[in-house]
């Protein structure tokens, strides 16, 4: 059985069969690679932290606890995305949110709560004012996110955010991949009205 | 720069901001001021996008999330998988395989078949059965009681639950030990959940 260190030089399908092996290490190591991505596309589509760490959560017991229907054929990011999409436009059906705030849970009662629920981001600033700039601008790139609808929150968020082809989106998505395209080129339309001000 | 007739489309546009575009687009997003303007703008979002964070979830997300994860023993998979070797592999093995299905098979049919065509032989087994199960249980309890009865401590037990006063101080003693524990118990198991609360909030 391969080591932790061993595990990481794998590729996802080489993982994926290392767990279904019995491996917690490979369940660990496929926890690793996706929980990020994962819970950055789920926080963007639902905009709540507490929310999106439950439904992250769903998503990776969902797929983990399904690894031997996964087809070795497709990709696994496909095939984890596809469930965590699902997950949150399936939640996003049911119920409808209209407020974002980097600062907590639009939820939050309390100030503990909205401490409790303020976005942790992956450290790139370096000082207090970059740090203030940074969630100035960034929570109005969210907004601006937030505001499209969540079939094109989901398509730019996969292809500019997560860096995914065209054609992968369309697989995740289960949209042809014209639709794909037309999402795609019609939020990037919105986000620039929406952000317009920015340039100026 | 001029002013075309025509502008890129949608799909046009993407292509070039793919880097994938044929040399004519790419000259007219040079030539065509409100084309080129488009595209200016189209790539500023994209970096925009590209440039937001990835974002943390909590420090025991994976914990949790491997607390509801069933992961297969490793030790039984290996079984399964030397088992089906051992049956797909060896023709012999394969033959008792398909022997020990057929019988089972076999056997379960023609239970069913039985089944369906001797109702009332069944009823009456069954009863027969739920009355023996009957007897036995009173023949135990009469036994259990017997047993008791015949014990050395019975009388003085008996003699001093007989008054009701005696009765009352001995139930109501009983009950307050009964409470007691059941506080305790209870003041155990809910301690250090709620501090565990406080400390996350």
């Amino acid at each position: 059985m391969s080591t932790p260190q061993g595990i990481q030089g794998l590729t996802d399908q080489e993982v994926v069969a290392l767990a279904r092996s019995g491996s917690e290490a490979a369940y660990r190591e496929l926890l690793r690679r996706y929980e990020r991505p994962i819970f950055s596309l789920v926080f963007r589509m639902v905009r709540d932290r507490e929310l999106s760490e439950d439904l992250s959560q769903e998503t990776f017991v969902k797929a983990l606890n399904a690894l031997d229907s996964y087809r070795p054929e497709f990709k696994f990011s496909s095939w984890i995305f596809k469930i965590a999409n699902n997950t949150a436009i399936d939640h996003l059906r049911r119920r409808e949110l209209d407020t974002l705030s980097l600062e907590g849970s639009p939820h939050a009662a309390t100030p503990e709560a909205i401490e409790a629920t303020a976005l942790q981001i992956g450290a790139r600033q370096e000082t207090p004012l970059d740090t203030v700039e940074a969630k100035e601008l960034g929570g109005q790139i969210e907004a601006a996110i937030g505001a499209l609808r969540p079939e094109y929150r989901a398509c730019i968020l996969l292809r500019h955010v997560e860096g995914r082809p065209y054609e992968e989106i369309a697989e995740i998505l289960d949209l042809p991949l014209g639709t794909v395209k037309t999402y795609i080129h019609r939020a990037r339309n919105e986000l620039r009205d929406a952000l317009g001000h920015l340039r100026e | 720069m001029t002013r075309p007739s025509w502008h890129l489309t949608p799909d046009e546009m993407d292509s070039l901001l793919r880097g994938e575009a044929e040399p004519s687009l790419l000259q007219h997003s040079e030539e065509c001021a409100e084309c080129a303007l488009l595209i200016g703008q189209h790539r500023s979002v994209i970096r925009t996008l590209e440039s937001l964070p990835e974002l943390v979830p909590s420090e025991d997300f994976a914990d949790q999330v491997m607390f509801q994860v069933a992961v297969p023993d490793p030790f039984a998979m290996r079984s399964i998988a030397t088992a089906r070797q051992r049956v797909l592999h060896d023709s012999r093995a394969r033959a008792l395989a398909a022997s020990v299905t057929v019988v089972l098979v076999g056997a379960m049919a023609a239970s069913v078949i039985w089944t369906s065509f001797n109702r009332e032989v069944l009823t009456s087994a069954g009863n027969w059965l739920g009355g023996e199960a009957t007897q036995w249980f009173w023949v135990a309890l009469r036994g259990a009681f017997a047993n008791i009865t015949e014990q050395p401590w019975f009388d003085a037990a008996r003699q001093m639950l007989g008054a009701p006063v005696r009765l009352a101080l001995v139930s109501a003693g009983a009950s307050l030990l009964y409470a007691g524990g059941l506080f305790a118990l209870r003041k155990l198991m809910t301690s250090p959940a709620e501090g565990a609360a406080h400390a996350g909030a």
